[in-house]
């Protein structure tokens, strides 16, 4: 019996690629739609304001933005995460989401710390207004870092 | 929490991703478990009993060595 050469490979090497498990297929897709999310928002910003500052930093720029621009994304970030995030706790073991609701307990402390803080120190002018987006961004860090340390140290 | 997952599956030769496969979760979940940086749930528990045919006890040790005092 003739057996291809690729075929032969398979068999005595590595063992067959087993199938991806729906479960799987479902997280990928939460990550996918995640993605795609930010690859449009950013590459439409870049095109909407070319003038501005690098990609990686104008979404956290605070220079305006056309109102076209600003109800799309606020439509594409609200339903495009919501979409994502259902897929996402669909798809999720035990483990990740463990590791999801400590990070996100996590961030919500960072920003239950820093915002009043921030907030009152400015009152008595010993700190510029606080900035939304910043805290957010304190607040995604810590949420990134603790869900990565519970997930794949 | 100790267990005997690390064991049970290198009987059955099962690599980590294999037997993430079985329990449909992750890989970095059963390399958790095995490592005791995670406990799981109690419905992966029993998963895990019927996947290996044993009680939980069996496959976890929680170090309590009591007994009901009869």
């Amino acid at each position: 019996m003739m057996v291809s050469k690729e075929a032969a490979v398979s068999d005595a090497g590595k063992p067959a690629k087993r199938p991806m498990s729906p479960r799987r297929k479902r997280y990928l897709t939460a990550i996918g739609i995640a993605a795609l999310i930010g690859g449009i928002m950013g590459a439409w910003l870049q095109i909407d304001s070319p003038g501005s500052s690098p990609a990686s930093l104008a979404p956290l720029s605070n220079s305006p933005l056309t109102p076209g621009f600003a109800i799309g994304a606020s439509v594409l970030w609200v339903i495009g995460l919501i979409v994502s995030l259902f897929i996402y706790h669909r798809a999720i073991d035990d483990h990740e989401e463990r590791a999801y609701l400590w990070a996100g307990l996590a961030a919500w402390y960072t920003f239950v710390l820093s915002a009043p803080t921030w907030w009152m120190l400015h009152r008595a002018s010993l700190a510029p207004p606080a900035d939304a987006i910043l805290l957010f961004a304190g607040a995604l860090v810590v949420n990134c870092i603790v869900w990565l340390w519970l997930k794949y140290r | 929490m100790n267990n005997k997952l690390k064991v049970l599956r290198a009987m059955r030769n099962w690599s980590q991703a294999e037997l993430a496969d079985r329990l449909d979760v992750s890989r970095q979940a059963v390399n958790a478990i095995e490592t005791g940086k995670y406990d799981p749930s109690l419905p992966l528990a029993f998963k895990l009993a019927r996947l290996f045919d044993m009680p939980i006890e069996e496959i976890f040790d929680d170090g309590f060595e009591g007994g009901s005092g009869e």
